[in-house]
């Protein structure tokens, strides 16, 4: 009994000086960001509330600790705040590094030379067996270089409306549908009106790209691939689903995710996300998320 | 002749892909018998064992299972000719041992030096390329684990999930920017969201990269690229402040080491 109560009596001494030295460090804090003009006022108050009561000397020693204590601290805040400042500089200095960089990797060329080389190969077996669909996949090809390969790109590097965007996946889709046949299927959900609202470039193709090359090439099966677009709020939603294999949780992040993720940061702040999705029914669901404007200049 | 009517398999997983190698060895060989035709290496297989073809003919992109896999189940029962549109390793691997190979579209003089070879070989047993197959399997998954982002390692956890209403969110450890181990949850926090899972901070600790987060504290694990500066503050502690984020993060007494050298 009387070892408990040593132990509760030890608990309680122990606790009370874990609170003193909180609250000692937060009288610390409260010092060194406090103004001077407000701490004379406090000075002061104290001062005269000790007159009051008679307690004089602890006033006096109250202001002759603070002020030491202020002194030495608002030396070292002052440091902090410079040190502060300059980081913040380094920051904006990063940023412009991480946006030449976020547009440099873009203006590399992404076609994948496996996705060249297969599909000339399915032209030139075309060419033997059906003209009319080798001219057909010749011409998608040719649609799908001039937007992918950066030379053929407008210099403004924009030039970016979600209808043209769509409009190059649908040559990149329909190259992978000559080839898969009956193992790929496609859905366009996009509403007209949509098609004049800006979107960035290269970033639908990418998540087109990711899902056939992740998700349903892999599949013997194959499936379907969902290009879907809607404004919730103010906020345009572009959507690419498939009923592929789904995510590797120990797969990397591809450069194209990064890239994407990089750019939205970049154009839109934290207006804009990424949002990488399992849907219960399988697959991925990989969604772009930004601001909506009707046109260009709206 | 021991093989008035010898037998092939062809796999490719891309239909026409498979209607220009049947024309052209038509073309090239006209004795050879086609006898099954797989869109990928399991039914490959499978179709293998049923029809024990003299020949196969392997894509080595392939659903499921590619053409190696593939050809390491049956080198011993036929001989294998891989067929290719890129796979520039596995080219050069090929030319320096003695596995026969197409690269797409096949031409038909090449197809017919290959049909000639095979000619010769026929009346052998097949070559044993195991070793080799091996070989190149490995080198095949070394390379497609550069191609994922070049820091990935294998097998780290990449990828977060959070329950999302009906569907499950996956959030990327690079978004990560720590993970803060709450009563009976675990706080994943981005730069933009915030995330409740129920992995606990140990079990993500085994799992994720150790280069890519660092313990800070018993109930914090943080992001290492995500962490702007360390500083000491008025009472001594390390304090870490992160990138594209208000609040700092606490640094206990026992893992301040790792910032020693600051």
């Amino acid at each position: 009994m009387a070892a408990t109560q040593i132990n509760r009596a030890l608990d309680f001494v122990r606790d009370a000086f874990r609170e003193a030295g909180v609250l000692w460090w937060r009288f610390f804090d409260w010092l060194a960001l406090i103004e001077w003009r407000q701490l004379y006022l406090v000075w002061f108050l104290v001062f005269v509330t000790g007159l009051f009561i008679k307690l004089t000397e602890p006033a006096i020693w109250f202001i002759l600790i603070s002020f030491g204590v202020k002194v030495l601290a608002g030396g070292k805040r002052r440091a902090e705040l410079l040190a502060r400042d300059a980081s913040t500089k380094a920051d904006v200095a990063n940023l412009e590094r991480r946006l030449t960089e976020a547009q440099m990797a873009t203006l590399q060329a992404q076609v994948e030379p496996h996705f060249l080389f297969n599909t000339l190969a399915l032209i030139g077996q075309l060419i033997e067996t059906d003209q009319k669909e080798a001219a057909r996949v010749h011409g998608h090809l040719i649609e799908y270089l001039r937007a992918s390969l950066p030379q053929m790109r407008s210099a403004k590097g924009t030039g970016g409306t979600l209808g043209k965007q769509v409009e190059l996946s649908r040559a990149y889709l329909a190259i992978m549908q000559a080839r898969m046949k009956e193992r790929l299927a496609v859905r366009v959900e996009v509403p007209d009106f949509l098609g004049s609202a800006p979107f960035p470039p290269m970033m639908l193709q990418t998540l087109i790209e990711n899902s056939i090359k992740h998700g349903l090439e892999p599949k013997v099966a194959g499936g379907t691939i969902t290009v879907r677009a809607r404004v919730e709020g103010a906020i345009l939603h572009v959507d690419v689903l498939d009923d592929g294999v789904g995510f590797n949780l120990h797969a990397g992040n591809g450069v194209g995710l990064v890239n994407i993720r990089e750019r939205l940061a970049l154009l839109y702040g934290k207006d804009a996300e990424l949002v990488i999705e399992t849907p219960a029914s399988g697959g991925a669901c990989v969604s772009i998320r930004l601001p909506y404007r009707m046109t260009e200049d709206g | 002749m021991a093989h008035p009517h010898p037998t092939a398999l062809i796999a490719d997983d891309e239909a026409p892909m498979r209607d220009q190698l049947r024309a052209r060895l038509h073309e090239a060989w006209p004795e050879l018998r086609i006898v099954a035709e797989a869109a990928n290496g399991v039914e490959a297989v499978a179709l293998a064992a049923e029809h024990k073809p003299d020949i196969a003919f392997l894509d080595i992109r392939m659903p499921g299972m590619g053409g190696i896999d593939a050809a390491r189940q049956i080198y011993a029962q036929c001989h294998i000719v891989f067929a290719t549109a890129y796979d520039q390793y596995a080219v050069e691997a090929f030319e320096q041992g003695a596995i026969d190979y197409l690269l797409k579209p096949v031409t038909l003089a090449r197809l017919e030096t290959t049909v000639a070879r095979l000619r010769r070989q026929l009346d052998r047993a097949p070559q044993d390329i195991g070793a080799q197959l091996a070989q190149l399997a490995q080198l095949g998954q070394q390379l497609a684990s550069q191609n994922q982002a070049s820091t990935a390692k294998p097998d780290y956890l990449r990828w977060i999930q959070a329950q999302a209403g009906n569907s499950l969110r996956m959030v990327s450890t690079r978004e990560v920017l720590f993970f803060q181990s709450d009563d009976k949850y675990t706080r994943v926090q981005t730069a933009t969201a915030q995330h409740l899972i129920r992995k606990t901070l140990k079990e993500l600790e085994e799992e994720l990269d150790p280069d890519e987060f660092w313990r800070i504290h018993r109930s914090t694990l943080v992001r290492v690229d995500a962490i702007a500066e360390v500083r000491r503050d008025l009472r001594g502690r390390q304090m870490l402040s992160l990138r594209g984020y208000p609040e700092e993060l606490e640094v206990s007494r026992n893992h301040g080491t790792l910032f020693q050298q600051m």
